[in-house]
């Protein structure tokens, strides 16, 4: 910045008492009505989680993972009981990787519908953020039916899962799907369509997805630059039931700008994951086999694994989570436990896309990469 | 030496007279507490007699379409608005303490003056609890002029649409300044956003009501109003009255244009500091100028107290009044936030020469279509 630019600048602090900044602070320098600087600051939410992982047994690591995020707990779960289930060498049960499958994917869908209704709540539609919210809620009853907690699901085991599916689980989960399958159409072309949502998202936020590989973005943000990167099909996981159903990678092309995606690409990607797996759970729910639902002698073998490490990853909904794992031998406790968040980077991705636009659009560019607090603060 | 050269005084009779002496003073100061008291009397018995003289306009000006009764209404205003937006957002708004929830913004209002006043350690604190009363007079003050019936109006001046517009540049000017004496980044930049709203809307709005003043031959609302009697405004100025609307949305402040007060970028704009009373004023200042503008379109527009059969002047105003007012809360509820670029370049762009062409559309017709308007019946 050249000297008399600096003399006009002033510092925000975007955060964190802000209403939109959830326990997160950006140090923004603005010129006028310009941002020219972004300095986000990881640290405000930070609740130790991997120290936290340390002291717990490998039956109670799941618990903490899934409250990193609430919004996708059955996702969040899955890479720290993957680890442990490889370091154990455990079998899952058909029946359980069915239905972690069809868990999961409706996670997704819920973890989604909260963030487009927040994300239209940012840009000032306030009856965005309350419609699919109302549809959300019966995702939540699906979980509270099948686990007994709306949030805290904890449904995920090392070998297997914790609830069977009964017949009125089920039907509160299909009763969900149908409410979502009748409304979310409607509120796609509301949205898409509406010339005021346009005028704010087109050209906003744009980057290539050669950047956005650079700077370490993965899922919605990187697919809806046009390139299927996934890694439910990219790196099929034997626990999991995805090759069981006919699906493809949902992936947006931006006209205009061929290779890169704006915030407008963005909710359009996400409406397509929505639906993408709306049709998984679908394909899957009529094909759910008969057994056990966790592996007997997984109790006893969690109880104390060998020395060995492990990685266990995800394609989560806001891109890969991982998580590695490393224990010493007859270890009750991991000895490390590293978590790699999908929204550390594109928190972070904020520093190079943010300088040049106006104030306005800075929590536009932020809400559009679908960022979560939890994910960059562990 | 004798006596009588080293008292050259008589202090005998000195001392008789004291009592006249200060008799006097009493006197003079009861005549002056009785003059001041006298004077200050006549001013009561000249104001009573005035009082008594316009006790009609007094009432008028106080109570019916005067304060107490724009004041409930803003109250009602808010009720129906929180109810509205309810119904829309899938909820059902506030329906806990009275019949249908109409006792909470009592309540709220008792909530948010029984609030601690909290006022920030860097903001100017004299302007800081002078401004927000200001905003509210300057939005209070227009009322007067509203026509809402013949027979119901405080004041009818010959320029009372000016002179509306001039109270109505004011509140920007106030939003400015409490975003700048707050002390606060945010509020600045939601004054200046404020600011630039009015800047980018207020002429497409001028212009609008330059259409109904010139086919009334008229500055003053009363007299657009009546002149509607026989044909409403909107017939001929139908582009114009959606621009009025339009820019008087952008001007309130209120969805798609509410970049000064929005939440998820700048808190709450240049109100973020206020706490307690004050924020209920600016709040209440809101609604009213929402109002304002809901009467100004009937006024202008929708034919004042005229057109609907089998109603009483003032209920046909009241009527046509509450559809303007709910389509502005269902326009608050139904659009995205835009930037500010975006609503100066939309309110120049295509606003302003839309109000414009109607403007000279309608008078081209009038003048050069003869028996036109004497078919329509307007005068002017």
């Amino acid at each position: 910045m050249s000297p008399e630019v600096v003399d006009e600048a002033a510092q925000i602090w975007f955060g964190p008492q802000h209403v939109s900044a959830h326990g997160w602070a950006t140090k923004l320098t603005i010129v006028g009505d310009y941002i020219v600087e972004c300095d986000p600051n990881a640290g405000y939410f930070h609740r130790s989680a991997e120290k936290c992982l340390e002291f717990r047994n490998f039956q109670q690591g799941a618990l903490i993972m899934e409250r990193l995020c609430m919004l996708e707990a059955f996702l969040a779960e899955y890479p720290y009981v993957k680890a442990v289930e490889q370091i154990a060498q455990l079998e899952v049960p058909e029946r359980a990787k069915v239905m972690r499958t069809i868990m999961m994917e409706a996670s997704r869908i819920h973890s989604l519908q909260f963030w487009w209704g927040q994300f239209a709540a940012e840009l000032g539609l306030f009856a965005m953020l309350l419609w699919p919210w109302v549809d959300r809620e019966y995702f939540l009853n699906a979980f509270e039916e099948l686990t007994g907690s709306r949030h805290a699901v904890s449904y995920n085991t090392p070998g297997g899962v914790k609830y069977d599916f009964t017949e009125k689980s089920v039907k509160t989960l299909e009763q969900a799907l149908d409410r979502i399958e009748e409304r979310l159409p409607k509120f796609r072309d509301m949205i898409l369509r509406s010339p005021t949502f346009k005028m704010r998202t087109k050209k906003v936020g744009l980057f290539g997805a050669e950047q956005g590989l650079k700077w370490g973005l993965s899922g919605p943000n990187i697919k809806a630059c046009g390139i299927p990167m996934d890694l439910r099909t990219d790196d099929p996981d034997p626990n999991l039931a995805y090759g069981m159903c006919d699906w493809e990678v949902p992936v947006t092309t931006n006209e205009e700008h061929p290779g890169q995606s704006d915030a407008y690409d963005r909710m359009i990607q996400r409406f397509k994951e929505i639906e993408t797996s709306i049709g998984i759970v679908r394909q899957l729910l009529p094909q759910v086999p008969e057994g056990p639902i966790v592996d007997p002698k997984a109790r006893a073998k969690i109880n104390r694994l060998p020395a060995g490490e492990a990685y266990g990853r995800v394609e989560g909904t806001r891109g890969i989570t991982t998580l590695y794992l490393k224990t010493a031998d007859k270890a009750q406790t991991p000895y490390r436990a590293k978590i790699r968040g999908p929204c550390f980077s594109s928190y972070y991705s904020l520093k190079h896309l943010v300088p040049g636009s106006t104030f306005a659009d800075f929590i536009v560019i932020f809400g559009s990469l679908d960022p979560y607090p939890g994910w960059w603060d562990r | 030496m004798g006596v009588g050269i080293l008292l050259q005084i008589d202090i005998i009779g000195w001392l008789r007279g004291l009592p006249s002496w200060i008799y006097g003073i009493i006197s003079w100061l009861f005549n002056l507490v009785w003059a001041v008291f006298n004077y200050l009397w006549g001013i009561v018995v000249w104001f009573w007699a005035l009082a008594i003289d316009q006790i009609w306009w007094l009432f008028k000006a106080i109570v019916f379409p005067g304060l107490v009764f724009v004041l409930f209404s803003i109250i009602f205003a808010v009720w129906f608005t929180r109810k509205t937006w309810g119904r829309v957002q899938a909820r059902r708004g506030p329906y806990h303490l009275g019949k249908y929830g109409g006792l909470q913004v009592f309540a709220d209002a008792i909530k948010l003056v029984g609030k601690e006043t909290i006022i920030p350690d860097k903001a100017k604190r004299w302007m800081y609890r002078m401004l927000p009363s200001l905003l509210l007079v300057a939005v209070l003050i227009p009322f007067a002029f509203i026509p809402w019936s013949n027979d119901w109006f405080i004041a009818d001046l010959s320029v009372s649409l000016v002179l509306t517009f001039a109270f109505l540049t004011v509140v920007p000017v106030v939003s400015l300044l409490s975003g700048w004496i707050s002390g606060s980044k945010y509020t600045l930049i939601g004054g200046f956003r404020a600011a630039n709203n009015q800047f980018a809307a207020e002429i497409p709005l001028i212009i609008s009501s330059v259409g109904p003043a010139m086919l009334a031959g008229s500055l003053s609302i009363m007299g657009i109003s009546q002149a509607q009697s026989s044909l409403w405004f909107i017939v001929l100025l139908p582009v114009n009255c959606v621009t009025f609307l339009v820019s008087a949305t952008a001007i309130t402040g209120l969805v798609p244009f509410d970049a000064p007060v929005a939440d998820s970028e700048i808190l709450f704009g240049w109100r973020t500091e206020f706490s307690g009373i004050y924020f209920t004023m600016t709040y209440f200042a809101e609604f009213a100028k929402q109002m304002l503008f809901s009467a100004l379109i009937v006024a202008l527009f929708f034919g004042g107290s005229y057109g609907l059969p089998y109603m009483p002047p003032i209920l046909n105003f009241f009527f046509k009044f509450l559809v303007v007012l709910f389509f502005f809360v269902m326009v608050t509820s139904s659009f995205y936030r835009m930037r500010q670029d975006q609503v100066t370049h939309f309110c120049w762009k295509y606003l302003l020469p839309l109000s414009l062409l109607n403007v000279v559309f309608a008078m081209f017709a009038i003048v050069y279509v003869p028996g036109l308007a004497q078919m329509l019946g307007i005068g002017g």
